[in-house]
């Protein structure tokens, strides 16, 4: 591909609950992480691209772009998106159309402010039949585990083995976000922990199984291969943006059992990128609860459907971080995934480049990975959803192949 | 806040549970669509449309809810899942109703999953006073349980009779009751109210008689318990059922809501009549409903005295002059401006007269109007099978039936306010409809009812040979939902939150 764009910065707040803070202050934030890192200055940016999914509700926040041209003092063109990979993926293409050489790609979510009412919007605007029957943010995860104890025909140990695995997605999640200063939770928990809050509930899924709501922002600094090059030594380049759709009904789609666009998303991602899933051993998915983890996992080729909690499983015997797949040794969710680090919607997949591009770079500290040959990572991914499984993005990072 | 068109579609859609069926491929779509995804453009135009309401669905997957969104949290806690219809062509999502769930130990989900279930036209969530009531039919309840599933066919009529009268009737009574002191009560599940009691009756109404709902061109809606002062429960049932012709999203029926406390249901049995009996009306069938969330202050208040009788349920009755099963052959009508009862607009409760509803009210208007009926049909008491009086509380009812010369026999298979409670304007038709339920043809049957305010409508009704037939027909007839295994009996503090709603 020609002119990959690259990232050649990124920067974020903690995520959490920011009671004292404007959605401005947040963003504003993140951005100085990132400009600090690259030393690009906002006038620079020749356009911005900024996702949040609920601001206006949350925040009765309507024109986005407004308040971010009068903090940003710019008047260059900027968009809105719903979520972070929409931005970077609209960003990359028209840096690829070469209309721009430097943006910004923002993103930003406020949630706690609406706290009593979020539950409601965000079931209402992810699937509304569902909402008018009586559906949680939650039921529709717990619906999802069940069609895919039906599909795969998992009983007995076998049941039971899944319930430690998703149980140990949310603990190595939990153990992850430790080591990450931006989290929200920087907090252990146990399997067993985990396991109660279920059984309190009598529930499939439990508290610890689901991503909290959550405030904070994300900047992303992307701009041309050549302006790249200028800035960096070796750029992470975006090897591949991909996307795809599935119905807003939950109920009306083919297979319940797991998200098809998730798949179709991931497969023209490696196919852009010309990468294998061998090449890929650190990524960050969407977990917006651990069955979403699993399932994901699955989706994009890791496991066999089906299959990906043995492994997990496994994982939790051994007491390892990390996953064997089938092609290899696979590091999931290193910033301890929207169930520790934080999911605040629109900044939720800014905040997973950002882990990845640490990664790739060798700057993730305590969290850092390490591959065979003793460098960081080459290849690194980013799986992201609007919606309950309604959009899925997946956005392929790393040193560009020749 | 509300948004008046897309709640209109929204329930347009979920009310009815309206579907869409490519004609070339058959592939199915819970919504209305006009064209199918498989076949493209050439199936434009080519949809049928279908609707699950009258359907069987088959609960998939499901999970269980105790924190609820905030619309539902009256709810408190439920089962939540997805059902199929047609062999798994649709799926939608679905809320199990008339469920108490005290511990959610006592649910098993697995167990659910794999059942049967009906759907259930009923309240959506809570909303603010000023708001539209939301309602929908994405609740559902256990098929094997109180409310078993049962088809809707129309059946050709038979015979034409000179005289009209009932053609078919239905009596919805909820599951739930409360037991106080030897009285039994129906108590509405938190999701019901007189809207959806009054669909409910007119369901099975049209199931028991088989009449196709698009020839009813007129329904009437008695209710004194109607969530709006303003806006009619008879639109409502005649959109949900298909009342009249269907021309795209309007019905080609006469709607209208009555009130006459009790008797509002009752007084417009004779203008059915007279409806279908004139010959340019253009109307074959008239459906006249009684529904009430019978209202009372709590115990302990003033005109908390009514929370021992007040019950819940709606009857509905169709008249016509085809396969009729009851003719009516008379009736007589009284009133006198007499405040017994009564309750101020934006008053949740009604207040009532004490002493002042009995002698000057009850019985003076009951007596006039069926001791003139009886005069006119130069009829004794032992002439007539059955007698149905009003019944606001088990000792009225008992005391005019002897005073006219009735003989228990003649009059306890009417009274079910021992049962249901007091239905105000559901109460005199269920009362009627347990009599049909047992009556042989070739009998009389003599209905006495009393609205307070006050007036009285005294019918006399023969019942034909095509009764048995009909009875047949109706498997969730009064004595099913009186004796039924399934009903649940709750406490007084719970009784009081189903019936203040969501």
């Amino acid at each position: 591909m020609e002119n990959r764009p690259a990232v050649v910065a990124v920067g974020r707040t903690k995520f959490g609950e920011h009671y004292g803070k404007e959605p401005e202050k947040l963003i504003e934030e993140a951005w100085l992480v990132a400009s600090n890192e690259c030393g690009i200055e906002r006038k620079d940016l020749e356009a911005c691209y900024i996702s949040d999914c609920f601001l206006p509700i949350t925040n009765k926040l309507g024109l986005e772009e407004g308040f971010l041209s009068e903090l940003t003092e710019l008047h260059v063109p900027m968009e809105t998106t719903r979520s972070s990979s929409a931005a970077l993926s609209t960003a990359c293409h028209a840096i690829q159309a070469g209309v721009y050489n430097t943006v910004l790609v923002g993103g930003i979510e406020k949630m706690t402010d609406r706290w009593d009412k979020i539950r409601d919007d965000l079931m209402l605007l992810e699937d509304p039949w569902s909402y008018y029957a009586g559906g949680t943010p939650e039921s529709n995860h717990e619906l999802l585990l069940r069609a895919y104890i039906k599909k795969h025909n998992i009983m007995g140990e076998n049941l039971e083995k899944l319930n430690v695995a998703l149980a140990q997605v949310s603990v190595k999640n939990h153990a992850n976000a430790t080591k990450n200063k931006y989290a929200q939770y920087q907090r252990a928990i146990t399997i067993n922990q985990v396991l109660d809050a279920r059984k309190t509930a009598h529930k499939p899924l439990g508290l610890y199984d689901f991503a909290p709501i959550s405030d904070g922002a994300s900047a992303l600094i992307l701009t041309s291969e050549k302006a790249a090059k200028k800035l960096c030594d070796n750029p992470v380049y975006v090897l591949a943006c991909a996307s795809a759709t599935d119905y807003l009904n939950y109920t009306a789609r083919e297979d319940l059992s797991h998200f098809v666009a998730a798949e179709i998303a991931m497969k023209n991602a490696t196919q852009m990128a010309k990468t294998a899933l061998s090449e890929i051993h650190v990524i960050e998915v969407n977990d917006q609860s651990t069955m979403m983890e699993l399932v994901s996992l699955e989706d994009l080729g890791f496991f066999e459907p089906g299959t990906a909690w043995k492994s997990i499983y496994e994982s939790h015997l051994n007491g390892k971080n990390s996953y064997e797949t089938k092609s290899g040794r696979l590091h999931v969710n290193t910033n301890g995934g929207l169930k520790a680090d934080g999911n605040p919607f629109g900044a939720t997949g800014g905040a997973q480049v950002f882990e990845v591009y640490r990664q790739l770079k060798g700057q993730a500290g305590e969290r850092q990975i390490i591959s065979i040959d003793n460098s960081s990572p080459k290849i690194g991914c980013v799986s992201e959803f609007e919606g309950f499984g309604t959009k899925a993005y997946v956005t392929i990072l790393g040193e560009k192949k020749e | 806040m509300s948004s008046e068109p897309i709640e209109r579609r929204v329930s347009y859609l979920g009310d009815r549970l309206r579907a869409s069926r490519c004609q070339s491929c058959g592939k199915e779509y819970f919504e209305v669509r006009d064209y199918c995804s498989n076949c493209g453009r050439k199936s434009y135009g080519k949809m049928d449309s279908d609707d699950l309401f009258y359907d069987k669905g088959k609960l998939e997957l499901c999970t269980f809810v105790n924190e609820p969104t905030n619309k539902f949290v009256k709810l408190s806690s439920f089962v939540y899942g997805i059902v199929s219809f047609h062999g798994g062509k649709i799926r939608v999502p679905a809320r199990l109703t008339d469920q108490l769930i005290s511990d959610s130990k006592d649910v098993d989900l697995t167990s659910l999953e794999g059942r049967e279930v009906v759907p259930r036209f009923r309240r959506r969530y809570s909303v603010g006073k000023n708001d539209v009531v939301p309602t929908i039919s994405l609740a559902f309840t256990l098929a094997d349980e109180y409310y078993p599933h049962q088809e809707y066919s129309v059946v050709a009529p038979s015979k034409e009779y000179e005289v009209p009268g009932v053609v078919g009737y239905g009596v919805y009574i909820s599951k739930f009751r409360i037991k106080e002191a030897g009285l039994e009560r129906a108590v509405p599940f938190i999701d019901e109210d007189s809207v959806t009691a009054a669909v409910e009756a007119g369901k099975l109404a049209l199931i028991q008689s088989g009449v196709d709902s698009g020839l009813i061109g007129k329904i009437y809606v008695g209710s004194e318990s109607n969530p709006y002062s303003v806006k009619p429960i008879a639109s409502k049932v005649a959109q949900v059922l298909k009342l009249g012709e269907e021309d795209g999203d309007v019905q080609g029926v006469d709607a209208v809501d009555t009130e006459f406390a009790c008797k509002a249901a009752t007084s417009m049995f004779k203008d059915a009549c007279s409806l279908v009996s004139y010959p340019r009306s253009g109307v074959k069938y008239a459906m006249a409903i009684g529904a009430d969330n019978s209202q009372a202050a709590p115990k302990g208040c003033p005109g908390g005295e009514l929370d021992t009788f007040v019950g819940y349920g709606g009857a509905a009755f169709i008249f016509g002059k085809n396969d009729v099963i009851a003719e009516v052959e008379g009736w007589y009508s009284c009133t006198s401006d007499t405040p017994d009862f009564w309750r101020r607009d934006g008053e949740p409760f009604p207040m009532h007269g004490g002493r002042f509803t009995g002698d000057p009210a009850y019985f003076k208007h009951i007596r006039k109007a069926t001791c003139k009926i009886m005069e006119r049909f130069k009829l004794k008491a032992s002439d007539i099978s059955y007698f149905v009086p009003h019944q606001p509380n088990p000792q009225f009812p008992v005391r005019i039936a002897k005073e006219l010369g009735f003989r228990d026999e003649q009059c306890s298979p009417a009274l079910m306010i021992n049962k249901f409670g007091n239905t105000y304007s559901g109460c005199v038709p269920a009362g009627l409809a347990s009599v049909l339920d047992i009556a042989k043809p070739e009998e009389l049957i003599l209905v006495g009812s009393y609205g307070s305010g006050a007036g009285s409508d005294a019918y006399l009704l023969r019942t034909t040979s095509q009764l048995a037939d009909k009875q047949k027909r109706q498997r969730v007839n009064v004595k099913f939902q009186a004796e039924n295994p399934f009903i649940e009996y709750v406490d007084y503090t719970t009784y009081r939150r189903l019936k203040l709603g969501m």
